[in-house]
């Protein structure tokens, strides 16, 4: 048998794409705007995405253990809504670093929340996911909408440390960055160096298969969820941080479809059992650079959709030519 | 290769050339227009650079229309990276859009905020329309066209602090004549479907009315269509505002049931963009005896009648 | 010339510069039965992919009645009147049997309205030509596998087809199953129908084909009258030397128990099974398909959950509620079902051997050194063929496959296994391998629960031999009992409790 050395050589082209597109779509950004290329500019198209982004990552557990979450936008909304309500209230009683540590921790404690309910509704319930999380979606944003009376949930401008963290810089990069970079490494750690990681991918590739091996398949899928909510946690404290506020009716809108768009074009496939957390990170940046180039040259914000939906059905038309002729190969 | 990458080096610092040529850079952010007046919003700051770049070729413009309160947020943040010396900012919602907007001021951009004020001192001007004013406006005309005396029905806009203020100027206004008589004030949310739906109710229940305040131009197609559709012959004056071009056309063909409209333009935001160009350049305004641009600008609540609609008739805009 | 139905002439296929047909000419007559023979990767489903359209032959060419042929698509073949019933299903499961024997052939009245009394009428009437009852309206994944078979070669037959291709059909099917297949075969061959028959079963090939035709590596190595080649001919034929001894010689086991199992019920499925198993003893369950073994053995492991019993371990009474307390408790499982259930065909061959042990491999963080290193070595024990550790399941044959599923099975170190069917569908070669494994097992004292269909074997590797039916256990036998009439008797009701 050939050592495995022969193996590394050769170059799984699929895994690249995305990567390759990103690219191509750097040079053209780079060629269409002079600002482009600009430090801050690129700082600024990485701490756009990054709320995205860090769902995206999340979505990207769920995803490979064959489920789906529509409900991450609307969690955002719901958990950064209680944040500011929990955060006002704790302001008037202790200091604000503390305040805000205790605020933080609702807002996981919230996110988390919103991931172990969906997480027990799917393995519990037996429901399927995309049902599941349809319904929560809806229960998110309306419960937020009344707590928020369809308005701004909005911190005392007298208190400017939620704004500072979240609109903040260390080492001249966005925080954000910082934190969504964090999270990157992390989960890219579980998924490829955990015994849950593995676990995530056998439940997603044969859900049998992994019952007969002596896998816990219903925690395996529920943990997926609370990761989610983790990581909405996350994004939630920072858009709360970006605009000091949390507009209830506005926050976290189509999250969700940009963070299964960056998953899907970072080349994890929707039928799950494989997945590729940089590819994720790769996905969500290319959404970024495509609305950041386009409103760099101009092009109205009406056609940034027409854009996105081209370039969500090209990557994934891209990944499927190559699977196919890379396993006519194989027969 | 290495022919293409030097072509690529050329290129850019063409682009970068041209682009320095400006000496003032003026960014303008807008809601995408969701609706009339918006729609309105983005014709005239549209209009206002056109004219300004013919006038002048020191002075480069960047339009952005935002979808939502986030993207607002992340298109200014883009436009900082343009090296903007100017910000003209009507805000798709004051809290969260104040944040970014104060790091823009305290980088010492030039801030002009138009019509949707945000919770910071942090801008250099300010300019909305006149909210009680319109509604002040309405409520005088309407009690005279009506001799003191009749039976009126309201409908008001999205519950929110506008809202409010324009409400309340043209109750107090009404209450100065006994006779006349509020029969209802409903939202209609400054929607013409909801406007529709909602005078539909009023005619079922209400069998006189006399006259009828919409408080918008859009609610007022929706109203007028309802009442149409009724049959009825009752009521003698309907009132929009904000002036749109359709309202303002009936005003000046003579149009029986609208006579008249109140102003709260989208013009403001072309104001407001002329107004960030004399404040960046240092310019004093002509005929003002100070140096600087004034801090606040109230545009008044003008009353359109046939007498002066041409004036106000706008055949290309949008709204 | 006129008498050949098909002709081939020079078939090779490469892929990706690998040649896996090389040079085969082959004829079948009208009315003849071609057995087709060779062990796994021989290029027997190859051949079959060419001449039914799924593959496009490199060099060589196809004469169909006498006329040069282009098989470029399954569609064409359909054409000609070629059809295959393949080795895996090819049937929609949520679709009903009616509508999957017409599927893409339904008819119609007016060619608009899809003629459904009809096809219900023709589904009855192939079913019982196949003697077979099964309602046209019954939903496919209602089916047990045999009546899956059975659906599979109604649709072949009604399409009135000129050359059957027959792979692997009667791994799953039951004695009384098979007759009523080969009645059939026989049948149509008396109707002119030309049938190419694969199998490992070289006792079926003698039986039922005219001529025997033998692959080795993608070479043709031998065609021969059936009645004039001996079973042991043809196998030794398949792997190009002379064959040892099949089956390794028993080890008798100790006296002490090491599992117990008492009264187990599971509703409707099992009816109170008691018996015990000796350490280092195999014992085999034999009975007809669906007497409700592979139930059992799901029982044991706490896939199913049981209405009543208990279960003893070396004394002890265990309670085991999942799969991961019969790991614990030192049971292993070598599910029946390959791709169902016992590998993932995704992940390489590293992630599924160390699958089910993983929690020796580190609590949270994965040694992936010593995955990789133990990995190696099953690969060297059970000469497991792969392109590398790095290489996915589903590029490996059928044995490599089962061997995989074996080295997932043991790696977590078990002192009882169960196999489920574990010679299913691979060749003579692999499968001699396996025995000789699970003999070794016994000597080092493991205990082996061994489901098997094929009572050969059964009778072969056992100690003592558990039958079931209809999901009680029929009698447990022993020493010179141990016979394939014993068996069947006891299998098909005429001795014993049940």
């Amino acid at each position: 048998m050939p050592e495995e050395k022969s193996f590394f050589k050769k170059i799984d082209i699929t895994k690249l794409g995305p990567l390759v597109a990103l690219a191509i779509l750097f040079v053209i950004s780079a060629f269409a705007s002079p600002y482009f290329l600009q430090v801050r500019n690129l700082l600024n198209i990485l701490s756009q995405v990054s709320f995205t982004g860090m769902i995206a990552l999340g979505m990207t557990f769920i995803i490979i253990s064959g489920g789906i979450d529509l409900s991450v936008g609307s969690a955002v909304a719901f958990s950064g809504g209680v944040m500011i309500i929990a955060l006002n209230g704790l302001l008037q009683v202790m200091s604000e670093p503390l305040a805000l540590l205790v605020g933080f921790l609702v807002a996981l404690g919230v996110g988390i929340g919103c991931g172990a309910l969906n997480g027990l509704i799917v393995t519990k319930g037996r429901l399927a996911p995309f049902i599941a999380t349809l319904g929560t979606m809806a229960i998110f944003r309306s419960l937020i909408l009344f707590f928020g009376n369809a308005g701004n949930l909005t911190v005392d401008f007298r208190y400017t440390m939620l704004k500072d963290i979240g609109r903040g810089r260390t080492f001249g990069v966005q925080n954000t960055i910082w934190v969504f970079l964090i999270l990157t490494i992390i989960l890219q750690f579980v998924l490829n160096k955990t015994r849950y990681g593995r676990y995530v991918c056998a439940v997603g590739s044969n859900e049998k298969v992994a019952k007969f091996s002596s896998i816990k398949v219903d925690r395996v899928r529920f943990m997926t969820y609370v990761i989610t909510g983790a990581t909405v946690a996350f994004a939630a404290f920072f858009a709360a941080g970006r605009m000091n506020s949390i507009s209830t009716t506005q926050v976290g809108d189509q999250y969700e479809l940009d963070a299964i768009a960056a998953v899907v074009i970072g080349g994890t496939p929707m039928t799950g059992g494989t997945g590729i957390i940089w590819g994720t990170v790769v996905g969500a940046i290319i959404l970024g650079m495509i609305s950041n180039m386009l409103n760099m040259v101009g092009v109205s914000p009406y056609l940034h959709g027409t854009v996105k939906g081209i370039v969500i059905i090209g990557a994934v038309l891209v990944q499927e030519i190559g699977k196919r002729s890379t396993s006519k190969l194989s027969n | 290769m290495k022919k293409a990458f030097l072509l690529v080096l050329v290129v850019l610092f063409v682009f970068t050339a041209v682009s320095l040529a400006a000496t003032y850079k003026i960014g303008v952010s807008i809601p995408t227009a969701d609706h009339g007046w918006t729609g309105g919003i983005n014709y005239w700051a549209a209009k206002a650079i056109e004219d300004w770049e013919a006038k002048r070729d020191d002075i480069e413009f960047f339009l952005v229309a935002s979808s939502d309160p986030q993207r607002q947020v992340s298109d200014i943040e883009d436009l900082m990276v343009k090296g903007i010396d100017a910000l003209v900012i009507l805000a798709h919602d004051s809290a969260p859009l104040t944040p970014i907007v104060a790091e823009v001021y305290e980088a010492g951009i030039y801030v002009v905020s138009v019509d949707r004020g945000l919770l910071l001192p942090v801008q250099d001007v300010y300019i909305a329309g006149d909210n009680p004013g319109l509604g002040r406006v309405a409520g005088q005309w309407m009690a005279e066209e009506l001799g003191g005396k009749g039976k009126i029905v309201a409908l008001e806009g999205i519950p929110c602090v506008i809202n409010t203020e324009r409400v309340e100027a043209f109750e107090a206004e009404i209450a100065k004549y006994p006779g006349i008589e509020l029969l209802d004030s409903q939202p209609a949310y400054w929607s013409a479907d909801t406007g529709y739906e909602v005078m539909s109710n009023y005619l079922q229940k209400y069998p006189e009315i006399d006259a009828v305040f919409a408080q918008d131009d859009d609610v007022l197609i929706g109203v007028l269509a309802a009442y149409e559709e009724s049959g009825r012959d009752d009521i003698k004056t309907f009132f929009g505002g904000a002036g749109s071009k359709i309202m303002i056309k009936k005003v000046m063909d003579g149009d029986p049931l609208v006579k008249a409209d109140v102003t709260y333009p989208p013009s403001m935001i072309a104001t407001g963009i002329s107004l960030a160009v004399f404040g960046v350049t240092g310019e004093p305004l002509v005929g003002f005896y100070q140096q600087k641009v004034p801090s606040e600008v109230i545009l008044a609540a003008e009353l359109v009648t046939p007498e002066n609609a041409h004036l106000y008739y706008e055949p290309d805009s949008v709204f | 010339m006129e008498d050949f139905l098909i002709k081939t002439k020079g078939i090779s296929k490469e892929f990706s510069g690998v040649r896996v047909l090389n040079n085969i000419d082959f004829e079948l007559k009208k009315g003849e039965i071609l057995g087709l023979i060779g062990e796994n990767g021989a290029g027997k489903s190859t051949l079959m992919k060419i001449i039914s359209g799924l593959y496009f032959p490199t060099e060589g060419e196809i004469f169909f009645e006498g006329e040069k042929v282009v098989i470029n698509s399954p569609f064409v073949a359909k054409k000609l009147g070629i059809s295959i019933i393949p080795q895996e299903f090819n049937l929609i499961n949520h679709l009903n049997v009616y509508e999957n024997i017409f599927l893409g052939n339904e008819k119609r009245k007016n060619k608009i309205v899809l003629d459904k009394k009809a096809m219900r009428k023709k589904t009855k009437e192939l079913m019982n030509k196949l003697k077979t009852v099964i309602d046209p309206d019954t939903v496919i994944e209602g089916l047990s596998v045999a009546q899956k078979q059975m659906v599979e070669i109604a649709k072949a037959l009604s399409r009135d087809s000129k050359l059957l291709i027959l792979d692997e059909p009667t791994t799953v099917l039951t004695i009384n199953e098979i007759e009523i297949l080969f009645d059939l075969m026989r049948n149509l061959k008396d109707h002119g129908v030309s049938m190419v028959y694969i199998s490992h079963k070289l006792g079926e090939v003698k039986e039922i084909c005219d001529e025997v035709m033998i692959l080795r590596d993608g070479n043709f190595v031998s065609k021969a009258n059936t009645s004039k080649i001996s079973e042991k001919e043809m196998a030794e034929n398949m792997v190009g030397r002379v064959l040892s001894e099949v089956y390794p010689e028993k080890v008798s086991p100790d006296s002490d128990l090491c599992l117990e199992v008492k009264d187990y019920s599971v509703d409707r499925v099992l009816h109170n099974i008691s018996f015990d198993l000796k350490k280092g003893e195999i014992l085999g369950f034999a009975g007809l398909v669906g007497a409700g073994r592979t139930e059992l053995a799901e029982t044991i492991i706490g896939i199913r959950k049981k209405k009543s019993g208990e279960l003893l371990i070396n004394g002890e009474k265990v309670e085991i509620k999942n799969p991961l307390d019969a790991v614990n408790n030192g049971i292993g499982y070598l599910p029946e079902d390959r791709q169902g259930t016992g590998i993932i065909t995704n992940f390489d061959l590293i992630k599924n051997t160390t699958l089910v042990s993983l929690r020796n491999y580190g609590k949270f963080i994965i040694n992936k050194k010593k995955e990789r290193e133990r990995t190696r070595e099953y690969v060297d024990e059970f000469k497991i063929r792969a392109a590398s550790l790095k290489t996915k399941l589903e590029f490996f044959s059928g044995g490599n496959q089962q061997k995989v599923s074996l080295a997932k099975c043991l790696d977590p170190q078990p002192k009882i296994i169960i196999f489920d069917e574990p010679t299913r569908g691979i060749d003579v070669n692999a499968k001699r391998e396996i025995y000789f494994f699970i003999n070794d097992l016994v000597k080092k004292g493991i205990s082996c629960i061994f489901i098997s269909s094929e009572l050969e074997e059964i009778i072969g590797m056992c100690n003592r031999v558990a039958v079931m039916k209809e999901g009680s256990l029929a009698g447990i036998l022993e020493g010179e009992h141990i016979n394939e009439k014993e068996i069947m008797y006891y299998a098909t009701g005429v001795k014993g409790a049940a």
